[in-house]
């Protein structure tokens, strides 16, 4: 006699994702609140300082690119992506631009460590002609065992 | 006789729905980068309110390559700036500090120096608050009041004018 078997109920290894929906949706909103483009890519090791204050959105920046890449200068509005200058004059005219715009604009110069102070010399020189009241010098955390 | 009507199911087709949200989501995390937004603030001075700082009036900070700092022309190793500048101050608290960097030295040299200085506002109060020193007249000796950062056509701008170019 043939054994007749019940049929096997195999237990359905299943992973729950009726809430994977809501995780997403949780993750998607964080990114999208959080998000802020960066106007300037420019890789750099930026300097580390004790004290840091809070750089306000919508500042304008400079940043001078580290020395092997050319110290490069480059301006944005703090809106548009950052674009190259050639001359320290361009500067200038940028900052000048800004400045008439709201005389009480900040600046935030990104420059690299190893950066010459030459270089950061002409940028800070550009500014002070340009009349520009607040510059925000950007940094990393300095630790407190570097303290 | 009845006829039985088909009932069309009204159903929003979501099978894609977590393909287009993970694709959201790989595309918001590549792009926010975590932006450093955090850095030294530094006010310039006004053209019109720019006192007239006589060299022996102030403290005068030159930063040298390398990271080396010589504080009224004398070398002095970085923790001992704070220090000799609260002495300083203590005698007159109007004394600006002026912090000249050599070009040859780095920007990383000079905002060391800068961040020492500005940190004066943390070591000079305890933790409620309070000024641990006092200047000569008994006011509370909180921080440095000016800290100058000349650039170097400013530098040679007075040289011209002291005749010294």
């Amino acid at each position: 006699m043939a054994l007749i078997r019940g049929r096997d109920r195999g237990t359905g290894a299943q992973i729950f994702t009726a809430s994977m929906a809501d995780i997403v949706f949780l993750l998607i909103v964080f990114f999208v609140l959080t998000y802020k483009v960066e106007v300037d890519k420019t890789q750099m090791n930026l300097p580390e300082t004790w004290i840091r204050k809070k750089v306000p959105e919508k500042a304008a920046v400079i940043s001078i690119a580290p020395p092997d890449k050319g110290s490069t200068i480059r301006v944005s509005t703090g809106e548009e992506m950052a674009l190259p200058v050639s001359t320290i004059e361009e500067v200038i005219t940028f900052a000048s631009t800004e400045v008439a715009k709201n005389p009480d604009r900040e600046f935030i110069l990104k420059a690299d460590e190893n950066s010459p102070y030459a270089r950061v010399d002409e940028v800070l020189d550009a500014l002070k002609q340009s009349k520009v009241k607040y510059i925000f010098l950007l940094s990393e955390q300095l630790t407190a065992s570097e303290k | 006789m009845k006829i039985k009507k088909k009932e069309i199911a009204s159903e929003i087709f979501t099978g894609s729905m977590a393909d287009i949200s993970f694709l959201l989501i790989i595309y918001f995390m590549i792009t926010s980068a975590f932006s450093a937004t955090r850095g030294l603030d530094f006010a310039l001075p006004e053209e019109t309110d720019t006192p007239e700082i006589k060299q022996e009036d102030s403290i005068e900070v030159h930063v040298m390559p390398g990271g080396a700092i010589e504080v009224d022309k004398k070398g002095l190793p970085l923790d001992g700036l704070l220090p000799y500048v609260l002495e300083r101050l203590q005698q007159n608290p109007e004394k600006p500090v002026i912090l000249r960097t050599d070009p040859e030295a780095t920007y990383g040299d000079m905002i060391t120096v800068f961040d020492r200085l500005r940190r004066a506002n943390e070591e000079w109060v305890d933790a409620d608050g309070n000024a641990k020193y006092t200047d000569v007249n008994g006011n509370p000796l909180t921080e440095i009041k000016t800290i100058s950062i000349p650039t170097q056509r400013e530098i040679e701008n007075i040289w011209n004018l002291l005749g010294m170019g």
